[in-house]
């Protein structure tokens, strides 16, 4: 009895403490809040179970993050396509008789605001939708999280060097897909992006070089 | 290899304080130098802010912090509840909540407390069936004709089925328990990386005094028993016709194999072609 209790706090302690930063990383990850909200909870669930499994002194976030992501990426992704069939049906309903309701709910805010904000994080969530999942995950990882190569590819079970080539391209594709929205919209003038994918990374062999003319 | 051919990726781990002290001041040795590389870094730092400022996410809401709480004192609950049942509980809760179509009569099991028996007075079968389980034996027929072969050379019975996705029949044989024929039903659970098996044994013509012991479980108009068998829980059922299911699996505690058993269509399904 007294040591459940005492679990309790300490997970609360040690985990509950990075429910901003999962929920960060899964809003991003799965694009919309209520699937978030599952992720996070089936996680932090999960978590709770395997408690006695996490060591005391490794780093926690990073623990979660890794369960948030396999979670992610082993179970989200295939519950979300048998709900993507129902979701389609009830969205077909609510286009012929939830079109009043939903008009009036967002008159509250000044219309102008609201559709600034609906259009820049709509264009983000589409833009991150244009990127693989890999390509999004390192993303997420590196720049919503902070974490570094090492962290991520030891989260994805990848080496750092994938890590690199994901996290760069998965950059390229949102910058361009974030300036050609603001372009559209007349926020910035014409600017020269470099395509996507047209270079591999070589980091690695830059690094490999310098390892030789220093061994000479 | 000079610099300039590995700018975009340099750029990249030095903008994300990724490269090594060295590596660091040779680069910023060579920006100052070399112009084009130092307009690639200026577009590159551009482009991670313009990133991560669309980047930054909304914080969790209170409700679902609220709620969360709330599903982690249910998970404290049930795993403490594992706990007293059994310590050999290996697995988590994952067998409940199954499909939403058995749900409601999971349900009722859930509120059902398996007490552990104050005696151990459980009979000669379920303690057979417990010893069975844990054998193995060839199977005399395996996958989907499984149920038609039942019929033919055992009873009139249906293989039950769980609700539960990732439990399997494998395969029956046909065996004798305490004096009557029986067909033992293999299946496999897979739960997260956990793979066990789990025996239904169907006994025909046993009298009710050869099942004694037990805590009688009410589900619905239903009475499940579970046994301790010498540590190992059992489940024994008794259908309208007599015809006497035992189930036994020697990885889950006594409230999850009672769980499993609720949610096989067994519970309230009329036994066919009697």
């Amino acid at each position: 009895m007294q040591a459940a209790r005492e679990k309790r706090l300490e997970f609360e302690r040690q985990a509950l403490v990075h429910t901003d930063s999962l929920f960060g990383a899964a809003y991003r990850l799965t694009r919309n809040p209520r699937d978030a909200e599952d992720l996070v909870q089936d996680a932090l669930l999960r978590a709770y179970r395997f408690w006695d499994s996490y060591q005391q002194d490794s780093n926690c976030k990073a623990w979660l993050l890794r369960i948030v992501t396999n979670t992610f990426i082993n179970e989200y992704q295939r519950k979300k396509r048998s709900r993507e069939v129902l979701d389609a049906a009830a969205a077909e309903q609510e286009s012929t008789d939830g079109v009043l309701v939903q008009a009036s709910a967002s008159d509250r805010q000044s219309p102008e605001k609201v559709l600034l904000e609906r259009s820049v994080s709509d264009d983000v969530q589409r833009a991150l939708e244009s990127l693989p999942d890999d390509f999004r995950t390192a993303v997420v990882l590196c720049d919503v999280q902070g974490l570094s190569y090492k962290e991520i590819a030891d989260i994805m079970a990848t080496p750092v060097g994938t890590v690199m080539s994901r996290l760069f391209r998965g950059r390229k594709l949102l910058a361009t897909a974030l300036k050609d929205f603001a372009r559209s919209e007349g926020y910035v003038r014409e600017t020269t992006t470099t395509k996507p994918d047209e270079k591999p990374l070589d980091f690695e062999k830059y690094r490999a070089a310098r390892g030789r003319e220093g061994s000479r | 290899m000079s610099l300039c051919e590995s700018i975009e990726s340099l750029a990249m781990a030095y903008l994300d304080d990724e490269l090594v002290s060295e590596e660091r001041r040779e680069l910023e040795t060579h920006l100052v130098a070399c112009s084009s590389c130092r307009e690639v870094v200026d577009r590159e730092r551009s482009d991670l802010s313009l990133v991560r400022a669309a980047l930054v996410p909304p914080p969790a809401p209170d409700l679902f912090k609220a709620r969360l709480a709330k599903a982690l004192d249910e998970e404290a609950r049930l795993a403490q509840r594992a706990q007293r049942l059994r310590p050999l509980a290996l697995i988590g809760r994952y067998i409940l909540p199954g499909a939403a179509t058995v749900a409601a009569v999971a349900a009722i099991a859930v509120f059902v407390l398996v007490r552990p028996p104050a005696t151990s007075q459980t009979g000669a079968v379920a303690s057979e069936v417990v010893r069975q389980q844990k054998r193995s034996l060839p199977l005399e027929v395996q996958g989907a004709s499984t149920g038609p072969w039942l019929r033919q050379h055992f009873a009139p019975v249906e293989p039950p089925q769980f609700a539960e996705p990732g439990i399997r029949l494998e395969g029956a044989r046909l065996t004798v328990v305490a004096g009557h024929e029986a067909a033992q039903l293999k299946y496999m659970v897979s739960i997260g990386r956990e793979t066990f098996g789990l025996t239904a044994m169907v006994i025909e013509g046993l009298r009710g005094t050869e099942l004694t012991g037990g805590q009688a479980i009410k589900v619905g108009e239903r009475t499940l028993y579970v046994h301790d068998a010498d540590g190992r829980p059992a489940v024994t059922y008794v259908d309208e016709f007599g015809m006497t299911y035992v189930f036994a699996s020697d990885r889950l505690p006594a409230q999850q194999l009672l769980e499993l058993v609720v949610s096989s269509d067994l519970i309230g399904r009329a036994q066919q072609a009697r």
